[in-house]
């Protein structure tokens, strides 16, 4: 609607983006179809293998310079695509019908074992750096393979002689090239788009995606055998463009070697690997006849002054100019807020939306909760109080984390969460407000929010929305709070009180049934508190929201619950009203420091 | 009666090569990629002492001194920026590692060393004739492993060492220098690497690509055993000994992968792998 008025910047900008895309894309096919007229045999060579790893780099940049994932692996899912066809070509034969079947192999079998690596590398748990673990004993494994293949492999000297694609030496430059583009085109309209963002999201705060309802685990295995599929087409290529194909080029020394160019080009930004790769590889073969160790040491160097300096790369400096704006607050842009009706996506339970029966927590024999039994119903705003370790963020976690609790059942919409993980617990309609705000800080504002419909509606591969659809509760959060001014600003900028209004909004867009927060109002001003406390008794009393609330401001609490249930020293001492529990004696002697009784 | 002394000496030899990453990783919490540097960078020293003409076995002496004074100037200046991202710290590591490799090869070319063997000839255990240096890497790794308890449990820099390990933010208010503390760490750890180098090399080739076959093992079996030298020698014995399994009887290329995948199935299974041991 108004978006034009208030936002002419950003939005141009972003209209202008696909424009760019199509010149530069335009520019790059031209430069490498009229390559061949202009350079000699040497380059040509040189730059179709360069241009074919610039493809895998691309990959890396993805996986690690956009998801975070730091990976060694794509130099083993190359090597299988090309030796895949190599084997192929080499043992059965180069007919026309062949060389398909070999692409698709070349594509197929990289994306199983992407799916069978994704698996043992991303399970609710798992830490990055098994991830990056799993990334170097998988090439190793393959090379190692490859080596006790015998002559079904070649073992050591490798497959040749056998016949590709029969393009010549400009075929095969133009053909790498044309991928490459395509490839690149295809990465950078994905990053950009509403799902690219993911990504970012993951890499800035997977714990929150979780707690958004998404599947992280699944969306970085699905990632992982998409680009293994990718880095197995780049195989075909090499196998094809250069005749012959080596153990080395599954290795995990080769692995490191795409990292090393995806650093230095630059990561998280798909063109910055791409020249480095095309650059530092195009030299290489240029100097490395001359000064070859002098070289690889210089390259070497230059890799960890670049990771302790400057850790995003060459492309660092470039943006550095180009998106000044980016660590300014912005006001106005973004895209439009767009009310959306309820998607009432969850089926409406009879009984107790949250049904709590003598749950049970402990560390070794530490008893931190002990026999908590609770109802919660739709439309209650329940406050949690009680001094420092009772317990309370504990029992948020056993709320959200169907692994955290020793003992008893909770029972969400009449649902056991037993075993269940964060994302499945928030598709049974339960959000959680952390203490600390978690938000992802290099996205902006109207990304954070969208991230919280990601897993309720699917997000768009391609296109980056100009509409920000969120129910109408979340939109008023930010009107109150003044975020809807500041949509595209990036969260690192943002004050603390905002980033703790900003989750409320995303935790509300995810239009939970229950919603759990963990001192809402801590540091904050006055007058936010007052507005956090508006919206609270607005969401459940008008909308039917329950919500459960851990604060220690006692006024705060007594203005808006409609029950206060008191937790001392792990177990449930009190639950009742505000007029029952301000008066209880209890609740006094607790406070005042005295001996529970 | 061999399969076993091979088993026990195999695991020795992990054991020896990854004490000093296990020492860097269990305190520091860095995986220190350039560690199969510092072995080529100890047996060049063995290289270096026998062109000159020394004891070889001097060479011990001053491969420690030259992993830590490298170890020393590595962590000041690389090490030190990176504490808060461990996966940079990885990738800087590794590239620190190529440029030592490439130093290496400028040096002293990219040939295949020799060096003087420290302990020739064989002796008869248990029944079999077996190679004494073999059984002498057994007596080193005895002495490396209780040489670290014995820094761990008995003295202060031990008791600080673990003090970091448990709570680092508390070990600095209570007003220990983590910052001198890690840098020791560092440079023990290195020091160590550097005479793991010497150890190895009448088993080796010396060239100066050879510290990268053992990064990937002893990195495999320092995140299994996290931060505890007794987790290490479980992990050795285990590890090594299906090593020597596999390849025995099935294939010796296939033995090379053996302690990789099994470290990464136990992580897969429990993260912790053998730290709780």
């Amino acid at each position: 609607m108004s978006d034009t008025v208030t936002a002419p910047i950003p939005s141009a900008a972003g209209r202008r983006r696909p424009l760019i895309l199509a010149i530069l894309a335009g520019v790059a096919l031209a430069l490498v179809l009229l390559g061949p007229l202009f350079l000699d045999r040497f380059s040509m060579n040189v730059l179709t293998r360069s241009m074919i790893y610039a493809i895998l780099a691309i990959t890396v940049d993805l996986l690690w310079g956009f998801t975070g994932i730091l990976t060694f692996g794509q130099a083993a899912f190359f090597g299988i695509g090309a030796y895949a066809s190599a084997m192929l070509l080499t043992h059965i034969g180069s007919s026309p019908a062949l060389l398909g079947l070999a692409l698709v192999l070349a594509i197929v079998v990289p994306v199983l074992l992407g799916v069978a690596v994704g698996w043992l590398s991303f399970y609710y748990g798992s830490t990055p750096i098994y991830a990056t673990v799993i990334s170097l004993v998988f090439p190793i494994v393959v090379t190692q393979l490859v080596y006790s293949g015998g002559t079904l492999t070649g073992s050591s000297s490798g497959l040749v002689g056998y016949f590709g694609l029969p393009f010549g030496l400009e075929g095969f430059f133009r053909l790498s090239g044309i991928c490459l583009v395509a490839v690149a085109v295809a990465a950078l309209v994905f990053v950009r788009s509403d799902a690219g963002r993911l990504l970012t999201a993951i890499r800035d705060n997977e714990t929150r995606c979780a707690y958004l309802g998404l599947n992280t685990q699944r969306i970085k295995i699905a990632l992982t055998a998409t680009l293994a599929g990718v880095a197995g087409l780049a195989g075909f290529l090499y196998a094809n463009a250069s005749g012959v194909v080596a153990p080395e080029n599954t290795g995990f020394v080769f692995g490191t070697e795409l990292v090393v160019w995806t650093a230095l080009g630059g990561r998280g930004t798909v063109l910055g690997p791409v020249l480095g790769t095309i650059g530092i590889d195009y030299l290489s073969a240029n100097l490395s006849g001359e000064l070859p160790f002098l070289w690889q040491l210089i390259v070497g160097a230059l890799f960890v002054v670049m990771i302790i300096f400057l850790p995003n790369g060459l492309a660092a400096l470039v943006t550095r100019f180009t998106r000044r704006g980016r660590s300014e607050v912005v006001a106005g842009g973004g895209p439009t807020l767009v009310p959306e009706k309820p998607l009432h996506h969850m089926k409406t339970a009879s009984g107790p939306l949250l049904s709590i029966e003598r749950l049970e927590k402990s560390y070794g024999s530490q008893k931190v909760l002990e026999d908590i039994t609770l109802d919660v119903a739709p439309g209650e705003l329940v406050s949690l109080v009680g001094p420092n370790g009772a317990g309370k963020t504990t029992m948020m976690r056993c709320l959200t984390d169907g692994k955290e609790r020793s003992g008893g059942t909770v029972r969400i919409a009449g649902q056991d969460i037993a075993g269940m993980i964060p994302n499945q617990i928030v598709a049974l309609g339960v959000g959680r407000k952390f203490q600390v705000a978690s938000v992802f800080e290099s996205m902006t504002v109207a990304d954070c929010l969208r991230m919280s419909r990601a897993a309720l509606e699917a997000p768009s591969f391609v296109t980056a929305s100009d509409a920000l659809g969120l129910p109408p509760a979340a939109i008023e959060i930010l009107r109150l709070t003044g975020l809807d001014k500041l949509l595209a600003t990036e969260v690192s900028l943002l004050s603390h009180g905002q980033k703790q209004s900003l989750e409320l909004a995303m935790v509300v867009s995810l239009e939970p049934r229950l919603i759990l927060l963990d001192e809402p109002t801590a540091g904050l001003t006055k007058t936010e508190r007052t507005t956090i406390g508006a919206i609270l008794k607005k969401l459940t009393s008008e909308l039917g929201f329950a919500a459960i609330l851990v604060e220690h401001d006692l006024d705060f609490v007594c203005d808006i619950s409609s029950r206060i249930v008191v937790l001392h020293q792990g177990r449930l001492v009190l639950d009742g009203s505000v007029q029952e529990v301000v008066n209880s004696d209890i609740v006094k002697t607790i406070y005042s420091g005295g001996e529970h009784v | 009666m061999t399969l076993l002394l091979d088993i026990v000496t195999t695991a020795a030899i992990l054991f020896i090569v990854s004490a000093g990453l296990l020492a860097i990783f269990g305190v520091l919490k860095i995986v220190n990629f350039a560690h199969g540097a510092w072995l080529t960078v100890g047996a060049y020293c063995a290289v270096v002492a026998g062109g000159l003409g020394l004891n070889p076995w001097l060479a011990l002496p001053l491969a420690f001194a030259a992993g830590a004074v490298l170890g020393g100037v590595t962590e000041r200046l690389i090490v030190r920026p990176l504490y808060a991202r461990p996966l940079d710290a990885i990738l800087a590591t590794w590239g620190l590692g190529i440029v030592i490799g490439q130093l290496v090869t400028l040096w002293f070319g990219r040939d295949v060393q020799f060096t003087e063997s420290l302990l020739p000839g064989t002796i008869h255990v248990l029944g079999t004739t077996y190679s004494l240096y073999r059984i002498f890497a057994l007596g080193a790794a005895v002495v490396i492993g209780l040489g670290f308890a014995f820094l761990l449990e008995g003295t202060r820099l031990g008791l600080s060492a673990r003090a970091i390990i448990m709570n680092e933010a508390l070990a600095r208010a209570l007003g220990l220098d983590t910052a001198r503390i890690r840098l020791v760490t560092f440079m023990i750890g290195t020091g160590l690497t550097a005479l793991a180098g010497v150890l190895l090399t009448p088993l080796t080739s010396v060239d100066p690509t050879m510290g990268v076959a053992w990064l990937i093992g002893s990195f495999m079996l320092v995140m299994v055993a996290g931060s505890s030298f007794g987790a290490l020698a479980v992990a050795c014995l285990l590890f090594g000994g299906a090593q020597v399994l596999v390849s025995t009887f099935i294939s010796p290329i296939l033995g090379g992968i053996t302690v990789a995948v099994l470290c990464a199935l136990v992580l897969r299974i429990s993260s912790k792998g053998f730290a709780r041991v």
